[in-house]
């Protein structure tokens, strides 16, 4: 990087939003996964869709390569760059645009945060369902680029299922709308390939999303369980009972502890081996009559007791517990790894074993927080990363525990993304000519590989890919 | 490294980079800027601490500079980092490497002699009595610091807004209908030492008065301790613990065993007064700190007594070194609910900082600015519109007067206790008391 493209950078969005300090950058040089670290070439700030085309435009024609940025909330390492790349952060792109309660539609700028979409929309009685965890600070634009799921998403679907247009600036500066507000207007689903595309085709530049009416009635439960595996399995039999609450969580009891000793404290029970949260919604009546059906299945199930909470504050601050459970991690260990894989539901109950095996053969502490009902799991294995020793067991736990997903016909991450924490994984679940095919999609959008290099599609030889499948069998 | 230094810094361990601090910080919110949040605040720090950057870094230097200290990031931390002993071990660490800035040299010198301040404020204050500070205040940095003398005048809140509802008893005079029940136990009646300090004792002498004859209604016996010094909060933010620390002894030595608590009514004075058994480590020093209270605390716990009717439109601030630093979250609402009528706003951001943050406005009047205008556009949207702003510390009382001054919104700020003196007086205590 040199005070050339600095001043070229500057004429287009000030100097003040460029920063190019050894202190400015360090500040850029992590996501919400400190595991990953990198420092950026130079960060830019535009204060305009605009602004933003005016930058890869720029960065276009002389061949540097970027990486889009939002709140910097994702855990995968995918929002980071290296020194040869040019950070675009585009937190001050936050205007909501427009609102049309009628048609349910919003339009937004890309660095709005999730939380405040709703909130915006509440008086109007409608919601923005995708509520990943961090939702008082992630993005909706981060939202797009990783797919974003949230509790919720078990019954509404994930962020994709609820962006119906985008208008995107291609890394060769071009500007183009993908889909419309009635969704597709023709062939394929483009917008369904951007969303989750990891910042690798362009950035979105304006969002407009679905919104949906909120419901009329809403019950959360939660249940305790003196063993794992008790409440594992009263997952499975909830959903195979032919219900599908609107979220289904499970905490365990180093989660719920380190939530009970936060200002979040929910009133979880910490003497339990394992808590689940159900949340139903719909009509009052079809809440009751699930209600009724759950709390029988959760007791049958081995559940200890079931609190049933209606009112919206009581609701809230069972909620509160559960969402902001990983940032309460600091309270056991000052480093966290935060892993992210899916598994069949079916298969819950012996993956929860086999983590828990893991742990002790690498004494570590490992503490559950997963949206059991779609078997998302994420174990946060908690460490001091001063003591180098406990980091590379750390490091081998988390490839053991991948390992024993994907044995279980399971996948490599159910939301967080590809990033650069599981580029190494990839080829664990996609073969060869698979990853070729991904990496000639990646080359339509963008021929140089310029946006968010070196990022989720692994780039070795078919061979090395080979060699690391036969590796790993 | 001094040892509490790094246990201040300790606190910073249990960070673990989620980002839910984020929507909670001010300058984060103004500029989008990571570097401007206490999450890329806590990395400068670390790298501090570990001796990875230096404390002449000009990046780092404006990132931490630019804290306000409001430390609205600690009550949303799921894990309990404690950002504010963090920023002070760094703004020591700092101190101790480079001094100062000139400016900021300049203002704390003021404060930490009183033959110094004293003339100073006497100077403001004969200024602020011409009226012309009521005129020429606008949004220039010298209209907007025009309109902070202006700010800090006592409120006619008895005009046209203010006016007791037409059936109220003051104006039927039955003051006696305000007397306690007959009948009741006598409550016994602790003495309370007033905490004068500095800026409040020069500029705001009237809430100084009011705050007395609150305490006296609720039964407080209010006692006056001489030769009282600044709190020393301003240096101790500024990372001059020797000079806070200096004026803390100068306080403890007056003030200890003068009553049975001490009342403070400017939130960042109170904030530090609490902490200077941790600031002082002497016995002597923690005893005083345990007696100090904030006014609406000693006012909350004796009901307070209601006074008479009061129909204004009333949005409630909550200062920062109130909410988070001294977790004071109840007792001013409580102060309010004693005046009947009031109609008692809490509007969005209201828990958010207002950009005074002791002498930040004066060092960095940009930013300040920046942040005050989001809770002056919130003032602004409110349904009905407010009469009046109420907050407990003389920064906010000038930094929200002067914003609403510079947009020209006609509405005016007040000290709480203000409120509830004029309810009780309106009410007649006063004349029972035969005090005014």
């Amino acid at each position: 990087m040199n005070s050339f493209l600095f001043d070229a950078l500057a004429r287009i969005v000030g100097s003040r939003w460029v920063k190019h300090r050894r202190g400015e950058l360090a500040t850029y040089s992590m996501d919400g996964l400190p595991t990953h670290e990198a420092i950026p070439g130079v960060v830019v700030m535009p204060g305009s869709p605009h602004e933003v085309r005016e930058l890869v435009r720029l960065l276009h024609l002389i061949q540097v390569p970027f990486v889009a940025r939002g709140a910097g909330t994702g855990l995968s390492g995918g929002a980071l760059a290296e020194e040869d790349a040019v950070l675009i952060t585009l937190t001050r792109l936050n205007r909501i645009l427009r609102v049309d309660g009628v048609r349910r539609r919003a339009s937004v700028e890309p660095g709005v945060v999730n939380a405040r979409l709703s909130e915006a929309v509440a008086p109007l009685g409608l919601q923005y369902v995708p509520d990943p965890s961090s939702q008082a600070a992630c993005t909706i634009g981060g939202n797009v680029a990783e797919n974003a799921g949230g509790p919720h998403c078990l019954k509404y679907g994930v962020t994709t299922n609820h962006i119906v247009s985008l208008e995107v600036v291609l890394p060769d500066g071009s500007v183009t709308r993908l889909g419309s507000e009635q969704g597709e207007p023709w062939g394929p689903d483009l917008v369904g390939l951007f969303v989750g595309s990891e910042g690798m085709f362009g950035i979105a530049t304006e969002i407009t999303v679905r919104l949906e009416q909120m419901p009329e009635s809403v019950r959360t439960m939660l249940a305790d369980f003196t063993t794992v595996r008790a409440a594992s399995e009263a997952v499975s039999s909830i959903i195979s009972a032919g219900i599908v609450p609107a979220a289904l969580e499970m905490m365990d009891q180093a989660c719920v502890a380190a939530v009970e000793a936060s200002i979040y404290a929910a009133g979880y029970p910490t003497d339990a081996a394992a808590v689940l949260l159900v949340e139903l919604d719909g009509q009052s009546e079809a809440v009751g009559g699930e209600a009724q059906t759950v709390e029988n299945i959760l007791l049958e199930s081995g559940a200890r007791a079931v609190r049933s909470a209606s009112a919206l504050g009581d609701r809230a601050r069972l909620w509160q517990g559960r969402k902001k459970a990983f940032g309460a991690m600091g309270r056991i260990a000052p480093d966290l790894a935060v892993q992210d894989a899916v598994v069949p539901r079916s298969a819950l109950p012996g993956i929860m074993d086999r983590i828990e095996e893991i742990r002790k053969q690498y004494r570590l502490t490992i503490s559950n927080v997963f949206h059991a009902g779609d078997g998302n799991l994420h174990p946060n294995i908690s460490f001091d990363r001063r003591d180098p020793a406990t980091a590379a067991r750390v490091q081998l736990a988390c490839r053991d525990i991948m390992a024993a997903c994907v044995a279980a016909g399971g996948s490599i991450t159910g939301e967080h993304g590809v990033g650069s924490d599981k580029l190494d994984y990839m080829p664990w679940i996609f073969d060869a000519e698979t990853l070729g095919a991904m990496r000639a999609v990646r080359r339509v959008f963008d021929p140089a590989e310029r946006a968010n290099p070196g990022k989720v599609v692994p780039v070795h030889a078919c061979r090395e890919w080979h060699a690391v499948k036969s590796a790993r069998a | 490294m001094l040892e509490a230094q790094r246990r201040n810094y300790a606190s910073l361990d249990p960070c673990v980079h989620c980002g839910f601090c984020l929507p909670a910080c001010p300058t984060y919110l103004v500029t989008g800027d990571e570097g401007h949040s206490p999450r890329g605040r806590i990395v400068l720090m670390r790298a501090l601490e570990r001796g990875e950057m230096s404390p002449h870094d000009p990046a780092l230097l404006e990132h931490l500079d630019a804290c306000l200290g409001c430390r609205g990031c600690e009550p949303v931390c799921p894990s309990g980092v404690g950002y504010g002993s963090g920023l002070e071990a760094a703004r020591e660490q700092i101190f101790e490497a480079r001094g100062l800035s000139p400016m900021a040299r300049a203002v704390l010198g003021v404060f930490q002699h009183r033959a110094v301040w004293r003339p100073l404020f006497a100077l403001a204050r004969t200024l602020r009595a011409t009226g012309l500070p009521q005129l020429l205040s606008g949004r220039s940095r010298f209209g907007f610091g025009l309109g902070m003398l202006a700010a800090s005048s006592e409120q006619r809140l008895n005009g046209a807004a203010g006016r007791p509802s037409s059936n109220s008893p003051s104006q039927t005079g039955r003051p006696g209908n305000y007397l306690p029940t007959p009948g009741a136990a006598p409550l016994p009646r602790p003495t309370v030492a007033l905490f004068r300090g500095c800026v409040m004792n020069a500029l705001f002498s009237h809430v100084h008065a009011a705050t007395r004859r609150t305490l006296e209604v609720n039964g407080y016996q209010v006692v006056e301790v001489r030769g009282q010094a600044c709190c020393g909060a301003l240096h101790e933010h500024a990372g001059n613990a020797g000079a806070a620390r200096s004026l803390a002894e100068a306080n403890v030595a007056v003030l200890s065993d003068q009553a049975d608590f001490i009342a403070v009514n400017s939130a960042g004075c109170g904030a530090l007064l609490k902490e200077y058994g941790r600031l002082l480590g002497s016995p002597t020093a923690a005893k005083m700190a345990a007696k100090v209270r904030d006014i609406s605390e000693l006012l909350a716990e004796r009901g307070p007594r209601a006074g008479a009717p009061i129909g204004l439109e009333v949005a409630y601030d909550a200062p920062c070194h109130l909410q988070h630093a001294q977790r004071v979250h109840q007792a001013p609402l409580a102060l309010l609910g004693a005046v009947p009528d009031l109609r008692l706003q809490i509007l969005p951001g209201s828990d958010r900082c207002c950009g005074s943050a002791g002498i930040y406005s004066v060092l960095r009047p940009q930013m300040a600015r920046a942040v005050l205008d989001d809770k002056i556009a919130s003032f602004a949207a409110a349904q009905p519109r407010p009469d009046l702003i109420v907050t407990g510390n003389p920064g906010c009382l000038m930094q929200i007067g002067a914003g609403l001054r510079a947009a020209g919104l006609p509405i005016g700020v007040a000290h709480p206790v203000e409120l509830l003196d004029l309810s009780y007086e309106e009410a007649g205590y006063y004349e029972v008391s035969g005090e005014r």
